[in-house]
C-alpha cells in the first residue's frame, strides 16, 4: 500500500527554471491514465521570484508618455500543486515463448521511478518467506537487497494494446527452480512510497502452474485459487486499517477477475499516488494613467486551471499587512471579511495552444505592494507559505533614472543573491516583529488590555522560549548507551502457566466509596465518549464542532472525551504523525483545540489526547533515499528508529514489539527518543509550562490534556509505557494493543484466555498505569451475537470472558472505534445488536467507551438512559459480576447486587428472593432490572 | 524591476549606519562603496529618526525600579566557525525576553575571538550582526569586554597573544609559588611593560577600545548602555588565587597568592628594598597553605599568624595594592575613551566569600582584597571606582550561606552588605548579577531579597541564556521571577508612539528598518535563513 506519499514527493520533485517573461509556460501534467482531483495540500518549493532585468517592452496596453517609467515588469512565481493520479497495477502470470516456462508480468501505469522488489519461496521452505531468487531468474539491471530480494526497476513499455503500460518488469520462473511463489511489493523510488499491504505483501503462487503438469502427488496442493485472489481482497479490506496515511487517497480495488484457468491469469489493481504539478503564475506590472490620476495595473496570468480566484489586498508599507485599496475594483471582485478582495480569472485561449487564465486589476498609484493568495476549489496556494508579494514602485519618488540604472546595475552584476537575502532578511524580520511588537501595542492602544491580552503574550512568549530551548538543547549530546532492558524476555510470558489475575485478590479489597485518582482508572467511575469517527477530518473544523457539543455530551452523562489525535500528520485523520510539536491538524488549530478542551473542563469532561507514540513519518531521506531522518522539534537521526523494518533502515534497537509497516516504528529503547516523547507529552498535558509550575495565571491551569488513548501500542514494551505515563502523570489513560483472536477453522474459540492474557500482559508492563481496550469482550460479543451462542459470555470458572474478567479495572470495554467501525469497518459490531452490545459494557465492570457514531444515532435515547442507570447505581470499574444464566439464547447477570441485565432473545426474570427487581429498561432483546430498595 | 530595485536601494541606505565598521564593505565593489557614501548623508538621519519611533526601546527606567538583563550565551560567537552559534535559537529567546519585558541583555566579547590572529586587526562582523539583532528587537545591549580566556566554551586568549606567552611563560602570566602560570589571562604585572611586540598590554587595550568604540558607534548609548570592562581572570578584578578549583565535594581551600612571575617579583623586591627590608621582597609568604587547604593549616592565616605581623601587613598592602594599581590603568583608560559616549563603565570584583567569618579572611586575600576583619580592604577599591566614575558590577547575588555546604565559615550575604555599603558610602553604584559560572540557575529569592532591599543597585545581569535558562525547569520560575520585579505590565514597550506610527506615506515605510550590513559576509546570509520562527499570516482566510 502507498505509504509515506505525501511528504516524499514534495522533496524529490526537481526545480525546474522559472525564469519566464510574458507568457509562462505551460507546465503540462503527467499523462494521466484516468481521473485526477486536487489534494487540498498545496505545497510550493521555488524559492526566488525571477526577475526581468530589461524591461519588458508594453504590450497591449496604451502608455501614458508622462510617466518616467512606462515599463513592464513582470513576476513570475512558480508553485506546485499536488493532484492524485490513479493507475493501476498488474499481474500477469503466463506462459513463456517456448510455452513451457512461465513468465510473470508485474506493470504498474503510473509515472513514477518504479522498482519491483521481490523474492521468491522455494518448494517446502516452510520457514522463510522471502528468498533470493535463483540467478537465472533475475532479470538484468537488478540489485540483490541483502540475501533475501532482488530490487528490479521497471523498464517503459508499450506492448499493450491499448498502450497505456507503462512500466512493467518480466520475470521468467522455470519449473526447475523449484519455487513455489513469489513475492513482491512496488516501490516508488521518487517518492520513496512503498505500495504494499500493511502485513502482507503480494504474492503469486506457482504451485499449481508450474507443477501442474509435473508429479503433483508430491506437493502440497493449496486450495483455492492460485493467485491467491484473497489477498488483493485483503490489501483492499485491510488497507485503510493500516492507517497508512493515503487512505484518502488510496484505493485498491480488484476491477476484474478475468479467468483462474491453468492458463494463467491476470489481475489488476487500482492504485492513487500524489504528484507534483508545477504551476505558475505571473504577474506583469505597469503604470497608466487613467480618469486623471496615475494607476498601478497589474495583469495576472496563470496556468492553473479550473475555478481560480485572486484573493487579493494591497499594502501601504513594509510590513505586508493586508489593506483594501479604494473602489474601482475590477469587474467579477467581492470583497472578502474587510480584510480582502476577490478576483475571479478568466480562462483564455493564446494563440499558442493552451489555455491560461487571466485578470487585471488596476488600482491608485501610492500603495508599495500588492499582496495576494491564490484560490482554486477549496485549495489554496501561497508562494513559500507566505503571501504572493508584487512590489509597486512610487513613479515620483525614485531617484533619478541614471542613478537607479547605477544601483541597479551594480546589485544585480554584483552580488544577487546576497541582495536577495538581505531583502528576505529585513522583510522577514521588519513584518514579524512589527507583528509582535505592535499587536501589543493595538491591544493597549485600544484600552483592551485585558487578562486576554496578557494571556496572548504569555502564550507568545512560552512559544518562543520552548523554541529557543528546542535549538540550544540540541547541541548538548545526551545521549547514553541504551540501557540494556531486555523488554523481548518480559513480553514473552507463558499465557497457560502465569496467568495474571491481580484484580481478584487485591482490587476487590481495595472497594471503597471513594477510590483514589489512578491513572488505570481515572476515578473508577469513568465513562468515556470517542469524540471523532474516521471521517470528522473532512469538516476541518471538528474541535469547534464538538465544542458546539461538549455540554451535551456532559448532560448525557460522560466524564472523559476522547480526542482525535492532534499532531500535524500525514495522513488526514492523524495518525500518521510528523512534526509532533505542531499541534494543527484537520481537526483544527492548537487555539482552536486549547479552547475545546476548556470548554469540555468547563462542564466537567476530562480530555483524552489521541497519542500516536508507536510510529512517526519522517521529514527527509538519508543518503540512500530512505525516509528516515526526522526534521521539526525533535529532529532525530535514524538512531531513533527499530533496525528490524529494512524498509526503514534504522540504526536503532531492535523493535520492543510488533511493526507497523507504514511509517518509520520509533525504538523506545533509545533514552534520547524516550525523553523527547516524555517532554512532548508533558507539553501536551499542561499545553504551557505555566500550568504545571503554577505560573500566576490560574485562568490557564485547566488547559491542556488530562491523559492519553495510547495508539498502536503493540508496538512497544508496555514499561516504556509505564515510564511516559509517570512522567506526564495522565488523569486517565488507555492503550490500544489490538490484535487478533483465537481462531480455529475460521470460528472464535470459547476460550481466549491467550488473547486476554497479552492484553493484561500489557497492562502489567505498564505497572497498572494504563488501562487497555477490552479487544477480547468485543470480539466475543461479536460471536454471541451474532451466532447466537451467549455461553460464550461466561468463562470457565464463570466469570467474563474478556478483560473484565480478569482485570475489570484496567479495562475499557468498547463495542466500536473509528476503525473497527465508522466508514472503515474494519471489524464491525454485528448490525443492529449495538444496543445488546451497550447494555452489556455500560452495566458491566471495566470503563464503558461509546462510540461517536453511537451516540449520535438513534440510539442515542436508549444509551442516555443506560448511562444514567450505570451512574444511578454507581457501578464502577471494579463491580462485581454474578452471572445468572450463559446460555445459547440468553446472558444474563446480576451486578453489585444492584443491577440485573439479560441480552439475547431467550428468557430471563431475575429471581425475586430477598430483592425485589423493577424492570428499567428495556430494548431489543435486552432488558435491565434495578433492585428496589428494602 | 522598479519596485525591488528600491528596496534593495533602501536596504543599503539602512545600512550606511555602519559605514564606519571598517570591515563592512571590504569585500564590496569600490562603485558600491562609494554609491553608499554618497546617499549616506542624504538618509542616515531620517532612518534613525523611523527607527526611534518604531523601535521603541523602553523609556528610561525610573530611579526605583532595577533594570534586568538577561546573558548571551558566552559562545554566541565562537572561535572555530564563521557564524553565530545558534542564531535562530538567540532570536527566538531576545523575542521571549523582549515580550517578557526584560531591558536588555549583556554580550560577551571576547579579545581572543575579535583580534585572534594579529595584533591590530578585528574582527566584530559577528558582534555586529547581533547588536542589530538586539537592537531591531528594541532592547537594550550591555556589553562585556572580555580580556581573559575561558575553557568551557573554549575560547582562549588571542593566538599571538598566546605564542609570545609560550616563548616566555614567566614573563606575561600569573604565576604561582610552585611556578604553575595561569594562562587565561595576562599578568597585571605587564600593564606597562612592552611585552606585546613592543607594545604594552594598556595600549593593546587601548587600540581595542577605540576599535570598539568606532564599529559600535551607532549603536553606542542607543542600544549599548553599558560597558564592563574585563579586569582579570574571569573578567573579574582579581588574582587568579582559586585557579586550581577543588575536586568535588572537598571544601574550597584559601587559594594562593599569585607574585612569583618575574615581575612581579622584580615589583616585589623592588618595593621590599624601598621600605627598608630587601628580605622581605625575595618571595611570597613561605608559610602560606595551598590552594584547597583550610586557614589552620598552615601558620600565615591562622588568627594572629602571620597576616598581622608587619611583614605581613607589608606584603598584603604590596599586593592588594598592585590590584588596584591595574584596575585604575585600565578603568580611567575606558572612561577617558567612553566618556564622549554616553555609556557607562562597568567593572567587576569578586565575590570571594569563602572563610568570610574567619578573622583573616584568607580567600579575600590571596584574590588581591587587603580585607580583614580589622581593616576594610575595599575602601580603596571602591574610591577607584569613584575616581574613575565607574559603576561596580557584583557576582553571586543569588548565593546564601545556607547554600555552601563546601563553602565553611562563608557569609555571601555578609561580604556582599559590606561592599554594597562602602559603594553607597562613596556614591558607586552597584549592578549585580548571579553566579553564572556555577551553572546552576535559579535562587530567585535571594536576588529578590536583595534587590528590593537596596535601591543601589541599578542594572542586574541574569546569567545566561541557554538551554537551561529555557527549559520548562526554569524558565516559568524565571517569567515569574521578572513578574515579580515588575509586576505592573507586561512590557513590550511604547504605546504612545505607535499611535500615530502607521504611515501612509510608503517612502517612510521602506527606510523603516534598519538593514544588516553584512552582504558580503557569512552570518547574515544564514540570519536571512533563520531568522523566520513563526509565520504570521496577513491574510486571514486559512487555507
Amino acid at each position: 500500500m502507498s505509504t509515506v506519499a505525501l511528504e516524499p514527493l514534495l522533496h524529490l520533485c526537481t526545480r525546474k527554471p522559472s525564469f519566464h517573461t510574458q507568457t509562462p509556460i505551460l507546465l503540462r501534467p503527467f499523462f494521466l491514465p484516468t481521473r485526477s482531483s486536487n489534494l487540498n495540500d498545496a505545497s510550493f518549493i521555488f524559492c526566488q521570484p525571477r526577475r526581468t532585468l530589461s524591461p519588458v517592452p508594453a504590450a497591449s496596453l496604451t502608455d501614458t508618455p508622462t510617466l518616467q517609467c512606462p515599463q513592464t515588469t513582470t513576476n513570475t512565481f512558480a508553485f506546485n500543486r499536488t493532484q492524485m493520479v490513479t493507475g493501476k497495477i498488474f499481474v500477469r502470470l503466463d506462459r513463456g515463448k517456448d510455452m513451457k516456462d512461465w513468465e510473470l508480468m508485474v506493470g504498474c501505469s503510473l509515472p513514477g521511478k518504479w522498482v519491483l522488489h521481490w523474492g521468491v519461496t522455494f518448494l517446502g521452505d516452510a520457514g522463510r518467506e522471502w528468498d533470493q531468487p535463483p540467478h537465472d531468474m533475475i532479470p538484468p539491471g537488478s540489485v540483490p537487497v541483502k540475501d533475501y530480494a532482488v530490487e528490479t526497476p521497471f523498464k517503459k513499455s508499450s506492448l499493450y494494446a491499448e498502450g497505456d503500460t507503462l512500466h512493467e518488469v518480466r520475470i521468467d520462473i522455470r519449473a526447475k527452480n523449484g519455487i513455489s511463489a513469489i513475492h513482491f511489493v512496488l516501490k516508488d523510488k521518487e517518492a520513496g512510497a512503498w505500495y504494499k499491504n500493511e502485513t502482507r505483501d503480494f504474492v503469486v503462487s506457482l504451485v499449481n502452474y508450474l507443477y501442474a503438469d509435473s508429479d503433483a502427488s508430491k506437493i502440497e496442493p493449496k486450495r483455492g485459487f492460485v493467485f491467491w485472489p484473497g489477498n488483493l481482497w485483503q490489501i483492499y479490506n485491510m488497507f485503510p486499517k493500516s492507517k497508512a496515511g493515503e487512505n484518502e487517497s488510496s484505493e485498491y480495488r480488484v476491477s476484474e477477475r478475468e479467468n483462474n484457468q491453468p492458463k494463467g491469469f491476470y489481475e489488476e489493481v487500482y492504485v492513487t499516488k500524489k504528484v507534483l504539478v508545477n504551476n505558475s503564475i505571473s504577474v506583469s506590472t505597469k503604470k497608466c494613467f487613467e480618469s486623471g490620476s496615475v494607476k498601478d495595473l497589474l495583469y495576472f496570468e496563470t496556468d492553473l486551471p479550473g475555478d481560480v480566484v485572486i484573493h487579493w489586498g494591497v499594502c501601504t508599507d513594509a510590513s505586508r499587512r493586508w489593506e483594501i485599496p479604494p473602489p474601482p475594483y475590477p469587474p467579477g471582485t467581492v470583497a472578502f471579511k474587510d480584510k480582502a478582495l476577490r478576483t475571479q480569472l478568466r480562462g483564455i485561449e493564446p494563440r499558442d495552444g493552451g489555455k491560461v487564465y487571466s485578470a487585471e486589476i488596476a488600482i491608485e498609484e501610492g500603495f508599495t505592494g500588492f499582496v495576494f493568495v491564490l484560490k482554486q476549489n477549496e485549495n489554496w496556494f501561497k508562494y513559500l507559505g507566505n503571501d504572493f508579494y508584487v512590489p509597486l514602485s512610487i513613479s515620483g519618488s525614485l531617484p533619478s533614472t541614471g542613478n537607479k540604472e547605477d544601483l541597479k546595475e551594480g546589485l544585480q552584476i554584483e552580488e544577487p543573491s546576497q541582495e536577495n537575502y538581505l531583502f528576505a532578511f529585513t522583510d522577514t524580520i521588519a513584518n514579524e516583529i512589527k507583528n509582535i511588537v505592535k499587536g501589543n501595542f493595538y491591544e493597549k492602544n485600544q484600552k483592551i488590555k485585558s487578562k486576554k491580552a496578557q494571556q496572548s503574550i504569555f502564550e507568545e512568549i512560552e512559544r518562543l522560549a520552548a523554541e529557543a530551548y528546542n535549538i540550544f538543547r540540541i547541541s548538548i549530546p545526551t545521549f547514553f548507551e541504551p540501557t540494556t532492558a531486555k523488554p523481548e524476555a518480559t513480553i514473552v510470558v507463558e499465557p497457560e502457566t502465569t496467568i495474571m489475575v491481580p484484580e481478584a485478590s487485591v482490587e476487590s479489597e481495595t472497594i471503597s466509596l471513594d477510590p483514589k485518582i489512578c491513572s488505570g482508572t481515572g476515578t473508577g467511575y469513568e465513562i468515556l465518549c470517542q469524540g471523532f469517527n474516521w471521517e470528522s477530518h473532512r469538516c476541518g473544523r471538528w474541535y469547534k464542532e464538538l465544542k458546539e457539543i461538549a455540554s451535551e455530551l456532559a448532560s448525557i452523562g460522560f466524564t472523559v472525551v476522547w480526542l482525535p489525535p492532534p499532531t500535524e500528520s500525514v495522513s488526514p485523520e492523524g495518525y500518521m504523525p510528523k512534526d509532533l510539536y505542531n499541534l494543527n491538524s484537520r481537526y483544527g488549530n492548537i487555539d482552536e483545540l486549547k479552547d475545546l478542551v476548556k470548554s469540555f473542563h468547563e462542564v466537567g469532561i476530562k480530555a483524552l489526547g489521541d497519542a500516536v507514540l508507536n510510529h512517526r513519518c519522517a521529514h527527509y531521506q538519508n543518503r540512500n533515499g530512505v525516509w528516515n531522518v526526522f526534521g521539526g522539534c525533535l529532529d532525530w537521526d535514524d538512531r531513533a528508529i527499530v533496525s528490524d523494518d529494512p524498509h526503514f533502515q534504522g540504526r536503532g534497537n531492535k523493535s520492543s514489539g510488533d511493526n507497523f509497516h507504514a511509517a518509520p516504528n520509533i525504538d523506545h529503547s533509545q533514552e534520547f527518543v524516550r525523553k523527547d516523547l516524555k517532554e512532548w507529552l508533558c507539553w501536551l498535558r499542561w499545553l504551557c509550562w505555566r500550568a504545571k509550575y503554577r505560573m500566576p495565571v490560574p485562568t490557564l491551569k485547566e488547559i491542556g490534556y488530562d491523559g492519553w488513548r495510547l495508539d498502536f501500542v503493540r508496538g512497544f514494551w508496555g514499561g516504556y509505557v509505564k515510564d511516559y505515563i509517570e512522567a506526564s502523570e495522565p488523569y486517565f489513560s488507555v492503550g490500544e494493543y489490538w490484535d487478533s483472536l483465537s481462531y480455529t477453522y475460521g470460528e472464535t474459540d470459547h476460550n481466549q484466555d491467550a488473547h486476554r492474557q497479552r492484553i493484561v500482559d500489557w497492562i502489567n508492563a505498564t505497572n497498572g498505569t494504563s488501562g487497555a481496550f477490552d479487544v477480547t469482550t468485543k470480539g466475543i460479543l461479536h460471536t454471541a451475537l451474532e451466532k447466537c451462542e451467549y455461553e460464550r459470555l461466561s468463562d470457565e470458572k464463570g466469570k467474563p470472558p474478556g478483560v473484565i474478567g480478569w482485570w475489570p479495572s484496567r479495562a475499557v470495554t468498547f463495542i466500536e472505534n473509528h476503525d473497527t467501525g465508522s466508514t472503515q469497518g474494519h471489524w464491525r459490531f454485528p448490525s443492529g445488536k449495538e444496543m445488546q452490545g451497550y447494555a452489556y459494557i455500560l452495566t458491566h465492570p471495566g470503563t464503558p467507551s461509546v462510540f461517536y457514531d453511537h451516540i449520535f444515532s438513534h440510539y442515542k435515547a436508549e444509551i442516555t438512559s443506560l448511562i444514567s442507570l450505570r451512574k444511578r447505581n454507581k457501578i464502577h470499574c471494579r463491580s462485581t459480576v454474578q452471572i445468572s444464566k450463559a446460555e445459547k439464547d440468553v446472558y444474563a447477570a446480576i451486578i453489585d447486587e444492584k443491577v440485573a441485565m439479560k441480552i439475547g432473545p431467550g428468557r430471563f426474570e431475575p429471581p425475586s428472593g430477598s430483592q425485589k427487581w423493577s424492570l428499567a429498561i428495556e430494548g431489543k432483546d435486552y432488558k435491565i432490572w434495578e433492585a428496589l430498595l428494602p | 524591476m522598479s519596485a525591488y530595485i528600491e528596496v534593495g536601494f533602501c536596504n543599503i541606505k539602512g545600512s550606511c549606519r555602519f559605514s564606519t565598521a571598517k570591515i563592512c564593505f571590504a569585500q564590496n565593489v569600490t562603485r558600491k562603496n562609494h554609491w553608499t557614501r554618497f546617499t549616506f548623508r542624504a538618509h542616515q538621519s531620517e532612518a534613525v529618526e523611523h527607527e526611534k519611533r518604531f523601535f521603541s526601546l523602553p523609556r528610561p527606567t525610573s530611579e526605583d525600579s532595577v533594570r534586568l538583563f538577561v546573558g548571551l550565551p558566552q559562545d554566541a560567537v565562537s572561535l572555530g566557525r564563521n557564524t553565530i552559534n545558534k542564531t535562530r535559537a538567540i532570536v527566538v529567546g531576545l523575542k521571549a525576553l523582549k515580550l517578557l519585558g526584560v531591558e536588555g541583555v549583556e554580550l560577551p566579547i571576547w579579545w581572543g575571538i575579535v583580534e585572534k590572529d594579529v595584533m591590530g586587526k578585528y574582527d566584530w562582523s559577528r558582534y555586529l550582526a547581533i547588536a542589530e539583532m538586539v537592537q531591531i528587537l528594541g532592547l537594550r545591549l550591555h556589553v562585556t569586554l572580555c580580556f581573559h580566556g575561558s575553557k568551557a566554551p573554549n575560547i582562549p586568549l588571542p593566538r599571538w597573544v598566546s605564542q609570545i606567552g609560550e616563548s616566555q611563560p614567566n614573563n606575561i602570566f600569573f604565576t604561582d609559588r610552585a611556578g604553575h602560570h595561569y594562562k587565561e589571562c595576562l599578568s597585571l604585572a605587564v600593564d606597562h611593560l612592552p611585552v606585546l611586540h613592543g607594545k604594552t598590554p594598556v595600549q593593546v587595550y587601548h587600540s581595542f577600545f577605540e576599535s570598539f568604540k568606532l564599529s559600535f558607534s551607532s549603536f553606542l548609548s542607543s542600544t549599548i548602555t553599558g560597558i564592563t570592562i574585563g579586569l582579570g581572570p574571569n573578567g573579574e578584578l582579581r588574582y587568579p588565587s582559586h585557579n586550581q578549583l577543588p575536586s568535588n565535594h572537598k571544601t574550597k581551600g584559601v587559594g594562593e597568592f599569585q607574585c612569583y612571575d618575574q615581575n612581579m617579583l622584580n615589583f616585589l623586591k623592588k618595593h621590599a628594598d624601598e621600605s627598608g627590608n630587601p628580605l622581605w621582597g625575595l618571595g611570597g609568604p613561605h608559610d602560606a597553605p595551598t590552594y584547597d587547604q583550610s586557614p589552620n593549616s598552615n601558620s600565615f592565616f591562622k588568627d594572629g599568624g602571620s597576616w598581622e605581623s608587619a611583614y605581613g601587613d607589608f606584603f598584603l598592602s604590596w599586593y592588594a595594592e598592585q590590584l588596584i594599581t591595574h584596575g585604575e590603568s585600565l578603568l580611567s583608560l575606558a572612561t577617558s575613551t567612553f566618556s564622549d559616549t554616553g555609556v557607562h563603565v562597568y567593572g567587576k570584583i569578586p565575590l570571594e566569600h569563602c572563610w568570610y567569618m574567619t578573622h583573616s579572611h584568607p580567600s579575600e586575600l590571596t584574590a588581591g582584597f587587603y580585607n580583614t576583619i580589622k581593616r576594610d580592604g575595599y575602601e580603596p577599591v571602591v574610591k577607584m571606582f569613584a575616581s574613575n566614575s565607574c559603576k561596580m558590577l557584583l557576582p553571586g547575588l543569588d548565593k546564601s550561606a545556607a547554600c555552601q555546604p563546601h563553602e565553611p565559615l562563608s557569609s555571601p550575604e555578609m561580604l556582599l552588605e559590606q561592599i554594597m555599603e562602602t559603594c553607597r558610602i562613596h556614591g558607586v553604584k552597584v549592578s549585580g548579577q548571579n553566579t553564572s559560572e556555577s551553572g546552576a540557575l535559579g535562587g530567585f529569592e535571594q536576588i529578590k531579597k536583595i534587590l528590593c532591599a537596596d535601591n543601589v543597585l541599578d542594572l542586574f545581569i541574569y546569567q545566561r541564556m541557554g538551554a537551561c535558562f529555557f527549559s520548562p525547569k526554569h524558565f516559568p520560575s524565571f517569567t515569574q521571577f521578572v513578574r515579580s520585579l515588575n509586576p505592573k505590565e507586561l512590557h513590550s514597550g511604547d504605546e504612545k508612539e505607535v499611535a500615530d506610527s502607521p504611515t501612509k506615506n510608503p517612502e517612510s515605510s521602506v527606510g523603516l528598518w534598519p538593514k544588516p550590513c553584512l552582504s558580503s559576509n557569512g552570518p547574515m546570509v544564514l540570519l536571512s535563513k533563520v531568522l523566520n520562527p513563526y509565520k504570521y499570516n496577513s491574510c486571514d482566510a486559512e487555507p
